[in-house]
């Protein structure tokens, strides 16, 4: 019962960024990873092809685009086209082929700094959010059009992430307000289905980031409240209906920037103490745990690895590679990008 | 200019203070001097109230007793009384002591500037704001400002705070506070 405690090996640090990274994105099929951050620049990496044991090297670098930080980056579920959106309020979308990288479209319409873009898993929709308290849900056209389907005000303030459900039928955003609200299609309008906020089930600080399980079962949530909170999904009179599952808190000492949830179901989070931190369940030992009375230790969450000091400075991002089990990568203030191994101890 | 927040403020003394040298021993000579709070307080006592030709330490907005400094760590805590409880300028002058520690000290270090507790009727607010890393981040990346200038602006004497001011730093706290 539970996974076993491990370490993360250091395989590499991607150096070349010349300021903080924010984010890192793996492409869907994993030959990829795209960083992007201060230096207004994205750089997208390949394993080198004869290199023993595996080296990652800088493919290409695209630049002269965005006039300010580039906050996030996003591949398009086919693996052809990445978004970026960035501080001078547009998301730019990207094309390559055979190596080559151009912009193909520019989605402009936010009014302050946008923070993240994601694309829905059919490849049809791209959400971006913004400082401006909105959402905005963008349909793909042919030939590279992108028309505005919908603006959401539900957020008091900074919408600091969106992110798709694995299924597609429900998008996430996270705000400074510290609530998390899901939005679902109704009547070709998006309508805000649920707000998990308040007091004993909300975060009580900005919630910066949200992953989902491979399922689409249960969602994690990281916030500057220094906690996780894992939430479950229940359906309640025909209505997919979230829930508080278990808070893990006192293992973070900062700001929780970054989280994420490998398909084998390792929990990584990204902190402002330098470190990186994996959760795996079943385990004993989190805080408050309302799970499932199965007696198997589901829904209750422990730490199997604190890694201090994966970075001199903040971490930012932390992303697991989508189809080698135990490659994680994560992004700092350092403006280095690490990939590391998952290694479990032995049991 | 607007009618200023605080038209009469209390001036204080410049205090004087004088660091004890502790003798250094030839053999760590290379060993880095700890930061402490006096160091810290150093970098920040003369910069200029946005609204007066005077000092954060003239005016009592900072002083020594609230800069807390843990070096093994890397962890500085800097708690900062505005004159005026109301004051709109507690965001403005929360993040100038951030510029100015973000340029002066080493990067290791983790920096929270917070107001002092109850000297402000926003304090929950104008704290949060300061801490938000990215909006900080943001606020900073105003192309209106060039970075040679923030630093100028921060440490300016009375005579040039105002040219500062109009220079967009308003634009500045306020893209942070919203």
């Amino acid at each position: 019962m539970g996974g076993p405690a491990g370490s993360l090996e250091e395989l590499q640090c991607l150096t070349g960024h010349t300021d903080r990274v924010w984010q890192v994105s793996w492409s869907p099929s994993g030959d990829m990873l795209a960083s992007c951050g201060g230096d207004r620049t994205v750089r997208i990496w390949r394993r080198d092809p004869g290199a023993q044991p595996e080296r990652w090297l800088c493919a290409a670098i695209l630049d002269d685009t965005h006039t300010r930080t580039i906050r996030s980056a996003c591949w398009s579920p086919c693996g052809r086209y990445l978004a970026t959106a960035s501080f001078d309020r547009t998301t730019a979308v990207w094309q390559h082929a055979g190596g080559v990288w151009e912009v193909v479209a520019m989605l402009e319409g936010h009014e302050s700094e946008v923070k993240e873009v994601a694309w829905n898993p059919n490849g049809g929709l791209l959400a971006t959010c913004s400082r401006d308290k909105s959402v905005w849900l963008w349909e793909v056209q042919p030939g590279q059009e992108y028309e505005v389907v919908d603006v959401k005000h539900g957020h008091s303030q900074d919408v600091k992430t969106v992110r798709w459900h694995p299924q597609g039928e429900v998008l996430v955003s996270a705000s400074y307000d510290d609530s998390i609200k899901l939005w679902v299609e109704e009547d070709d309008e998006w309508v805000c289905a649920q707000t998990l906020a308040g007091p004993g089930v909300g975060h009580t600080s900005t919630v910066w980031e949200v992953a989902f399980d491979a399922a689409g079962q249960r969602m994690v949530s990281c916030s500057d409240d220094c906690t996780l909170r894992v939430w479950s999904c229940r359906k309640e009179a025909g209505q997919q209906r979230w829930h508080l599952l278990s808070t893990l808190s006192g293992y973070h000492d900062r700001t929780i920037f970054s989280v994420d949830w490998s398909r084998q179901g390792l929990i990584a989070s990204g902190c402002a103490d330098n470190a990186i931190r994996i959760f795996g369940e079943g385990g004993a030992g989190d805080d408050s745990s309302a799970a499932e009375p199965s007696g198997s230790g589901v829904g209750s969450f422990a730490m199997l690895c604190k890694r201090e000091q994966a970075h001199p400075l903040d971490i930012n991002c932390v992303r697991w590679h989508p189809t080698d089990p135990g490659l994680l990568a994560s992004a700092g203030d350092d403006c280095c990008i690490k990939l590391w191994r998952w290694r479990p101890d032995a049991c | 200019m607007a009618e200023l927040i605080n038209p009469s403020p209390v001036v204080h003394e410049r205090k004087a203070t004088r660091r004890r040298r502790t003798p250094s021993h030839p053999d760590n000579a290379e060993e880095r001097e700890p930061i402490d709070s006096l160091e810290v307080f150093e970098h920040i006592r003369d910069i200029t109230d946005p609204e007066h030709p005077y000092t954060l330490e003239q005016l009592n907005v900072v002083t020594e007793e609230q800069v807390e400094v843990d070096d093994a760590a890397g962890t500085v805590k800097v708690q900062f009384t505005p004159t005026v409880e109301h004051c709109s300028m507690a965001t403005l002058i929360g993040l100038c002591i951030r510029v100015k520690l973000l340029r002066a000290l080493p990067p290791r270090f983790k920096a929270d500037i917070l107001l002092s507790p109850g000297s402000h009727a926003s304090e929950a607010a104008v704290n949060k704001q300061l801490s938000d890393k990215e909006r900080v981040a943001a606020a900073l990346e105003n192309p209106n400002l060039t970075q040679a200038r923030l630093p100028a602006a921060c440490c300016c004497t009375g005579a040039h705070a105002a040219a500062c001011l109009s220079a967009g730093m308003e634009d500045w706290a306020a893209s942070l506070q919203h």
